[in-house]
C-alpha cells in the first residue's frame, strides 16, 4: 500500500510541476467575469448561468486534464525510459498502475474541490442561496473524470501518447453520444440489435455522469441514483484498471 | 525604429478595421446562416452533456439582439423567434425564454416584433413541454386573450392554469371575468397588475408597467373628453384646445399623461387622445390595451 501511495504522491507532483492547475486561474477568471456580468446580460438567470458554467468547466477541464495527462502516466515513462529503474525496485507493476491511476485521481480531487469552492464563492457572491445539490453533480463528474483517467491509462499502456490520446478522446466522445448509439435503430433501420446493445453497453456511458441539468433545475437527485452511478463507475473502472494490468504485465520491458 | 516594427504598429489596427469592413458587409447575414442552418436539436446533438450551456449562450445571444434590434435594429427582429426556438429546443424548460420570449415577440414595434401568433406559438411550446408548469399556461391564456383578442380560448386555458397545482386562486375568478366582460379596461389591468406583481425585476416588468401607465393615461384621457363635452354644453361650441379648458376653469393645469406627454385633442371631434409622441402611445385594440 505504501508503494501504491509513493508512486501516487509522486504522479501528483509531476502534475503539479506540469502546471496543470494551472487551469484553475483560467476557471477563477471565467467565474468572476460571469459573476459580475451575468446579471446584467442575461435577465436574472445569472444563478443558473453561473452554475451552469461552473460545472460545464469542471468537466470540461476535468476531461483534459485526464485525457492529457493520464495519456502520458505510462507511455511517457517508457518513452523517456524513467520507468526501468522503478520496474527494477520491488515494485509490482500492480502497484505502479494503481499508484498512477490515485495520484492522477487526486489531482483531479484537488482541481474539483478548488473549482467547487469557487463555484460557491460566485454564488455567494451574487446573493445565490446555497445549494448542497450543487455536489450531488459534482460528485458525477468527479466519477466521470476517474472513468477518464482510467481509459486513459489503459491506452497509455498499449500504445505511444499521441495514439492514446486519440483513442481515448474517441471512446469519451462516443461515451457522451450513448444515447444516440442506442437509439441507432431509428437512425439506420438496418442496424442489428445485437450491435448497438454491445457498442451501448461495452462503452463507457458518460451521459451517467450528467447531473448538471437535474441540479440546475432543482430535480431531486436521490441517494440510490448516486449508488447506482458509484457503482457503475467502479464495475467498468475494475474493468479498464484490469485490461490495464493484464496489458502491462504483458508487455515486454526487461 | 525598423521597418519591420513600423509594419507592426501599422497593422495592429488594420485588423478590428477590417472586422469592422467585415460585419458592416455581412451585417445580420451571419447571424442568419447560423440560425437558420443549425437548429436546436443539432446543436443539442453537438453538445452532449452541454445542452444547458448551450442554452445559456443562446439565451444570452437572444437577449443581446433583442436589446439590440430594439436600440438600433428600427424594431426589425425577424431571428428573435428561431432564436428563442433554439434555445427551448436546447432546453426545454428554460421558463424565462418562454415567458419572456412571448412578450418580446407579441408586443407592437418597437418594443417587441409585433408577431402574437409567434408570441403564442412559443408558449404552446412551453405548455407542451411543462404540462404541470401554471405559469406558462396562465401567460398563454393573457396572450391570447391580449393580442389575439379570443377571450373565449385565452379564458379556457386560464381554467387549464388554474387547475394545475400552485396556480394562485384568482386566476379562476379572472378567467370567469374575461369570459364575461371581454375586453374592458378593468380587465386588462388586471391582468397586467398580475403581470407586474409576478415578474422580477426586468423587461417584462417595466412592459407591465408600461401597460399600467397607458390604462391610466387612457381614463385620464377619457375623463378630459368628458370635460370637453362638458365645455361644450355650457359655452355651445367646441374648445379649440385642452388650454380653454383651463381658462374655463375646468382644469387646474395643462393636462399631461403619466409620462408627462400633453395629451392629444382632436377638435373635430371634441376627443382626447394618448399622444402618439409619448413613450405610452400604442396601438388599441389587438396588441394589448383597449
Amino acid at each position: 500500500m505504501s508503494r501504491v501511495l509513493a508512486v501516487a504522491a509522486n504522479t501528483y507532483r509531476e502534475t503539479v510541476r506540469e502546471r496543470v492547475l494551472y487551469n484553475l486561474v483560467l476557471f477563477t477568471v471565467l467565474m468572476t467575469l460571469s459573476g459580475l456580468l451575468m446579471k446584467q446580460l442575461s435577465i436574472r438567470q445569472d444563478e443558473r448561468i453561473i452554475k451552469d458554467i461552473g460545472l460545464a468547466a469542471m468537466e470540461l477541464f476535468g476531461t483534459l486534464i485526464a485525457v492529457f495527462m493520464g495519456v502520458g502516466l505510462v507511455s511517457k515513462e517508457m518513452e523517456r525510459r524513467s520507468l526501468y529503474p522503478l520496474l527494477a525496485k520491488p515494485l509490482d507493476r500492480s502497484e505502479f498502475i494503481l499508484g498512477k491511476f490515485a495520484g492522477l485521481g487526486f489531482t483531479l480531487l484537488v482541481n474539483v474541490a478548488v473549482m467547487t469552492a469557487g463555484l460557491y464563492l460566485t454564488l455567494a457572491a451574487t446573493h445565490a442561496a446555497f445549494d448542497p445539490n450543487l455536489l450531488k453533480a459534482v460528485y458525477a463528474i468527479f466519477l466521470g473524470l476517474l472513468l477518464v483517467v482510467g481509459l486513459a491509462l489503459l491506452f497509455s499502456t498499449l500504445s505511444s501518447s499521441m495514439l492514446a490520446a486519440v483513442g481515448t478522446v474517441m471512446l469519451v466522445v462516443a461515451g457522451h453520444f450513448s444515447d444516440i448509439i442506442r437509439n441507432m435503430r431509428q437512425v439506420v433501420p438496418g442496424t442489428p440489435h445485437w450491435l448497438t446493445g454491445a457498442l451501448y453497453y461495452a462503452l463507457p456511458n458518460f451521459r451517467n455522469f450528467d447531473l448538471k441539468s437535474r441540479v440546475v433545475h432543482f430535480d431531486p437527485v436521490a441517494a440510490s441514483d448516486l449508488g447506482w452511478i458509484t457503482l457503475y463507475a467502479a464495475a467498468y473502472l475494475a474493468i479498464v484498471l484490469g485490461l490495464a494490468l493484464t496489458v502491462f504485465r504483458s508487455r515486454d520491458l526487461v | 525604429m525598423s521597418l519591420g516594427r513600423w509594419a507592426f504598429v501599422l497593422l495592429v489596427p488594420v485588423v478590428p478595421l477590417v472586422q469592422r469592413q467585415i460585419d458592416a458587409r455581412l451585417g445580420v447575414h451571419g447571424v442568419h446562416e447560423e440560425v437558420l442552418y443549425l437548429t436546436g436539436k443539432q446543436i443539442r446533438r453537438l453538445s452532449p452533456g452541454f445542452e444547458d450551456l448551450m442554452a445559456d449562450l443562446y439565451w444570452l445571444r437572444a437577449v443581446q439582439y433583442y436589446g439590440s434590434q430594439r436600440i438600433w435594429g428600427g424594431g426589425h427582429y425577424e431571428l428573435l423567434a428561431p432564436l428563442i426556438d433554439v434555445v427551448t429546443d436546447l432546453d426545454p424548460r428554460l421558463e424565462i425564454a418562454y415567458r419572456y420570449g412571448s412578450i418580446f415577440l407579441s408586443e407592437k414595434a418597437p418594443v417587441g416584433a409585433g408577431d402574437p401568433e409567434a408570441g403564442v406559438a412559443i408558449l404552446e411550446k412551453g405548455v407542451r413541454n411543462n404540462p404541470l408548469n401554471w405559469r406558462l399556461r396562465q401567460d398563454l391564456g393573457f396572450l391570447i386573450f391580449t393580442f389575439l383578442d379570443d377571450a373565449q380560448r385565452g379564458a379556457q386555458v386560464l381554467l387549464e392554469a388554474a387547475r394545475l397545482p400552485g396556480a394562485p386562486f384568482w386566476i379562476e375568478s379572472l378567467a370567469a371575468q374575461i369570459l364575461y366582460k371581454g375586453g374592458d379596461r378593468d380587465t386588462s389591468r388586471r391582468i397586467w397588475r398580475g403581470m407586474y406583481e409576478q415578474a422580477e425585476e426586468g423587461p417584462m416588468k417595466y412592459n407591465a408597467l408600461a401597460h399600467l401607465r397607458y390604462l391610466d393615461a387612457l381614463d385620464q384621457a377619457e375623463a378630459l373628453t368628458g370635460l370637453a363635452r362638458a365645455y361644450e354644453q355650457r359655452t355651445g361650441r367646441k374648445p379649440d384646445s385642452l388650454d380653454e379648458l383651463r381658462s374655463a376653469g375646468l382644469l387646474r393645469a395643462a393636462p399631461v399623461d403619466p409620462s408627462g406627454t400633453p395629451f392629444a385633442y382632436d377638435r373635430e371631434t371634441g376627443t382626447v387622445s394618448v399622444d402618439r409622441k409619448s413613450e405610452l402611445w400604442r396601438p388599441l385594440g389587438r396588441g394589448g390595451t383597449r
